[in-house]
């Protein structure tokens, strides 16, 4: 079972959001994306707001390619100085294959920014729309056809 | 004279041979229809969508589908479940067999996932592999089905062609722990699918579907997924499911953003 205690939950999130609400950079709404059926494949209907996308600029800390779902993280500096960790995921390797992705797409240390459909309780975490690296690599997360997908970054 | 005899003994085992052969062609129709490749839902026509319905693929009509005849008790378990995923989601309460104990997603349930599907047909059974699990499934052709089969995740299929283009795949013997697709459609022991598969071009397959179960819906009722044909490879990784791994992910991605939203 997956299930989640709530008050610790909730004393986590106290700790967290403090922190998190300085940290949005800029929100960009994404128009239409309600329609998609491709955003329903994802498991944030009610956890992540999928109206808007969330800009994060930071170092990639970690990016695990894995079941069930790969998982970035990426190393934020806020205003104040404070580098608070940011966690979005994508959909499973095999998904991701698809749109060009590969285990070596993101190299840890690279600079990026990256847009996220960002927990409604203002967490930081997400799922991931897109990542772009410092050389320009655009990689698209989130409902990207084939035909469009970006190429993988060069691995390091 | 020997050589004589040895001459025609070889040729009476070689017609039996044939003529054996043919009984087992004849059996198993005129033509094997051409399955071949690596089989993905069809962006363009649907993709691989939420519902089973045809009516509310993306499922934002649960429990209120105009095309499935729901039974009063299987109207309320739709309604009654979490889906993972969808319009409607609550991936931290789900109730999603797949999610809480990485069950098998059985059939048709499996062809609502972003997969691709592989035929590779033998003179006895056509073997259907799927890239999650991985599972496969084993079709048994010209053969019948059990008397009493003992319920289990697959069923127990038979399947035969037609026309040359198509498969047709018989399966009972279920049992009733799978939903048949992510919006928790349920079914009963009784269920009884009918599935067929055609490639109506070389980059086309479809498959139609009759879900007759008298345990929990009115009458039959119909489905249907398109595919077409990958060149990506099958099988480049092996989507597993693994408890720790999905608690791995819903620590870090989903706990923390489940409770209640923080004052802006």
């Amino acid at each position: 079972m997956i299930r989640s205690n709530a008050k610790e939950i909730a004393v986590l999130n106290v700790l967290k959001n403090a922190t998190s609400r300085t940290l949005v950079i800029a929100v960009v709404v994404i128009l239409g994306c309600l329609t998609s059926a491709r955003v329903f494949a994802h498991h944030g209907a009610n956890l992540y707001d999928m109206t808007k996308t969330v800009e994060l600029k930071g170092t990639i800390a970690k990016f695990y390619w894995g079941n069930p779902h790969n998982e970035v993280a990426i190393d934020v500096t806020d205003a104040k100085g404070a580098v608070v960790q940011w966690i979005a995921y994508t959909e499973p390797p095999l998904v991701m294959l698809e749109r060009g992705w590969t285990r070596k797409s993101i190299p840890v240390g690279e600079k990026a920014t990256m847009y996220i459909f960002a927990a409604k309780n203002g967490s930081n975490v997400g799922t991931l729309n897109r990542i772009v690296l410092s050389n320009g690599t655009e990689l698209t997360a989130y409902d990207a056809p084939r035909a469009a997908a970006p190429a993988p970054a060069p691995a390091k | 004279m020997r050589r004589l005899l040895k001459g025609t003994l070889a040729v009476l085992l070689l017609g039996l041979v044939v003529a054996a052969g043919s009984r087992v062609v004849r059996a198993q129709g005129a033509k094997v229809p051409d399955l071949s490749g690596d089989w993905t839902s069809d962006r363009t026509r649907g993709g691989f969508g939420q519902s089973l319905s045809i009516a509310d693929m993306g499922g934002r009509n649960r429990g209120n589908e105009p095309d499935i005849p729901y039974l009063p008790w299987a109207r309320e378990k739709t309604l009654s479940e979490k889906p993972s995923t969808g319009p409607n989601s609550q991936f931290d309460v789900t109730t999603d067999p797949q999610v809480i104990y990485c069950e098998p997603p059985g059939v048709p349930h499996i062809y609502l996932w972003p997969i691709k599907t592989k035929f590779i047909p033998t003179t006895e059974a056509v073997y259907i592999l799927y890239e999650i699990g991985p599972f496969y499934r084993v079709v048994w052709l010209n053969s019948k089905h059990p008397d009493d089969p003992d319920p289990q995740w697959w069923g127990h299929s038979i399947g035969h062609y037609e026309n040359g283009d198509t498969l047709v795949v018989d399966t009972i013997g279920f049992n009733d722990k799978t939903w048949l697709d992510q919006m928790g459609h349920p079914h009963t022991e009784k269920l009884h699918l009918t599935e067929r598969y055609k490639r109506v071009d070389q980059k086309t397959l479809e498959l139609d579907m009759v879900i007759d179960d008298p345990g929990a819906y009115t009458k039959p009722w119909n489905s249907h997924r398109n595919f077409t044909l990958s060149d990506t490879g099958f099988l480049r990784y092996q989507q597993i499911c693994s408890v720790r791994e999905n608690q791995q992910f819903f620590n870090n991605t989903a706990k923390p953003a489940v409770g209640t939203a923080s004052p802006k």
